[in-house]
């Protein structure tokens, strides 16, 4: 399904399937078991509200999965109300790779006082074009004037379209997540972020830049006084197998994969199981969680740099 | 045939110091009596005990991971009795920036040119004072040719920091220092550019692993030669020619600066 019945006829042909411009005759299908949301960030708390309702077996949302906590509660409720297990499409927390070094790392969240991200990636249609035939690419926005208002837009873009794929790794090794604050927030030309975040004991230094490299590096660590997780993960779109995971100590280090699939696949191997009722999804409570975790993170590094929405934030505190 | 000189060690850099000196006969050996050559801790007074060895009738003294104090007095000491003084670190006098060829310092220069950001991390075990950390994170990252401007402090802990400041085209810089006993105590240094990269990851010294300098191109990527020299035998190396030849270092002066930084940043 798609607004422009050219792109849903298009996608529709390739896999041989039926094709609508509109939502309530995709739920009211009943041959359609699962509902997958990739529409703007704006329609998704509606969109995953109407699929729940229609009684489906899963949904996957694309992240993030509402704009506010009211909209995710009210998510949690139809979920719970229905039964609809819904799956929320931050593809690392489904990497294999992370889950192999979840299940080993024992106690290492409760010593872990320092995390960093790193995502360094070339223009997306370097991978996007080994993963499909894009048929009418819209190009990428640009970026508007300097300044504060484009500063705070693009940190608050980058944490809800790029940091937020690993804030819920983020959020696993932050006991105190809910006290998050923003230190330093610094928009990269032309694209990223620096963003140095404290929530409890916890330091965590964000980094990210989009530029016209041709080496994607996408690094994640958590590390305490006697042991620390690293993982690199391999690039967004294409089918690149899964991240590496090393847990070290002083004395050994584990490693985790590569494995065979990704978190998209895993992702979709997991809505696969809900649908047959052999899998379990993610709370409602850690998919709010992660939510709230990352719009906190966002309207916060946005009011780093732009005053009048620093003292906005500062008189709803 | 250069000189062979004479050395001792203050007992707590005793092990160190014979360790570097064992790959380096012919140029040093063990003093009986009074020394040539001093290895100073690098620990709280080491300017006072150094100056103390240079009236002793020293030619030079090796500092091993000196502490921010203020190096002026013993500069002036120094130099008026023809002394020389080197400082050993394990980051900043890694052989990638103090030998010849300079490589790694045209691989950061070009990336420089134009980067975006400079974000560096510095490992260090449990237990080491941010102060002490981030002396030696300074160091290496102007060891590297990075030049720095309006650092400010973000978050000062007692197992970190975070300081941000501007490159010169105005770019952001994030230093970032942690500890951990899990990890190696290594400093990376990475310069991102619009088309690529340069990497500088700088190992301990306790052993003789080689700098890790890789550089993203849009036409690819290069990794300087490996050189399996500790920083400690290239400062010894630093110091025998500076005493050999009677010209001075400027290891005290460029450590001036760093130090009066820290304790302006860490207040």
């Amino acid at each position: 399904m798609d607004v422009d019945p050219a792109v849903a006829e298009s996608v529709a042909a390739r896999v041989g399937a039926r094709f609508s411009t509109s939502t309530d005759e995709l739920l009211a299908d009943p041959e359609v078991d699962i509902v997958a949301i990739c529409s703007p960030h704006q329609f998704h708390a509606e969109q995953v509200i109407a699929a729940c309702r229609a009684g489906k077996k899963a949904v996957l949302c694309e992240k993030p999965f509402a704009m506010s906590g009211q909209e995710a509660e009210a998510i949690a409720a139809v979920s719970a109300e229905t039964g609809v297990p819904i799956i929320v499409g931050a593809m690392h927390t489904f990497d294999p790779a992370w889950l192999a070094a979840e299940a080993a790392w024992g106690s290492l969240p409760g010593q872990v006082h320092t995390i960093r991200s790193s995502i360094v990636l070339p223009p997306n249609p370097r991978f996007e074009d080994f993963a499909t035939e894009v048929v009418g690419r819209t190009p990428p926005p640009g970026r508007p004037q300097t300044g504060p208002d484009a500063d705070a837009a693009m940190l608050s873009g980058g944490v809800m379209g790029l940091a937020i794929h690993d804030l819920p790794l983020v959020r696993r090794f932050c006991p105190d997540f809910a006290q998050v604050r923003v230190l330093h927030a610094e928009a990269l030309a032309p694209f990223g972020y620096v963003l140095s975040l404290q929530a409890g004991d916890t330091a965590i230094e964000l980094r990210a830049a989009m530029n016209d490299t041709w080496e994607p590096d996408w690094s994640f660590e958590a590390i305490g006084d006697d042991a620390a997780l690293r993982i690199d993960f391999t690039p967004s779109y294409v089918q690149a197998g899964s991240a590496t995971a090393w847990i070290r100590t002083r004395e050994e280090t584990t490693v985790f994969g590569p494995f065979g699939h990704n978190g998209y696949e895993g992702e979709w191997r997991r809505l696969a199981a809900l649908a047959r009722g052999t899998g379990t999804a993610p709370s409602a409570a850690t998919l709010i969680d992660d939510l709230e975790f990352a719009l906190a993170i966002a309207d916060a590094a946005a009011g780093r740099v732009r005053p009048a929405a620093a003292a906005a934030a500062e008189a709803r505190a | 045939m250069s000189a062979r000189f004479l050395v001792a060690a203050e007992t707590a850099v005793a092990g160190t110091t014979a360790a570097a000196l064992a790959s380096l006969p012919v140029s040093f050996g063990p003093a009986a009596g009074a020394p040539d050559v001093l290895a100073v801790a690098g620990d709280a007074g080491w300017t006072g005990r150094a100056a103390a060895a240079i009236r002793r009738g020293a030619r030079g003294v090796l500092v091993v991971e000196p502490v921010a104090e203020d190096p002026r007095a013993i500069a002036a000491e120094a130099a008026d009795a023809g002394a020389a003084v080197a400082l050993d670190q394990a980051w900043a006098g890694n052989p990638v920036l103090t030998a010849p060829p300079a490589a790694a310092l045209d691989a950061v220069a070009g990336a420089m040119a134009n980067a975006v950001l400079c974000d560096s991390v510095a490992y260090a075990l449990p237990g080491t004072a941010a102060g002490t950390l981030l002396t030696r994170h300074l160091c290496a990252v102007l060891a590297c040719g990075v030049e720095l401007s309006g650092l400010r402090m973000v978050r000062l802990q007692p197992g970190g920091y975070l300081l941000a400041g501007q490159l010169p085209g105005g770019a952001p810089v994030a230093l970032h220092g942690t500890t951990t006993a899990a990890l190696p105590s290594t400093a990376r240094i990475s310069v991102l550019t619009r088309t690529g990269r340069t990497d500088v990851t700088l190992p301990e010294a306790s052993a003789a692993g080689p700098a890790d300098v890789r550089t993203v191109t849009a036409d690819g990527s290069t990794t300087l030669p490996t050189r399996f020299e500790s920083a400690h035998r290239r400062s010894w190396l630093r110091l025998h020619a500076a005493v050999d030849s009677g010209n001075g270092l400027d290891d005290l002066e460029r450590f001036a600066a760093v130090a009066a930084l820290v304790r302006n940043l860490t207040g």
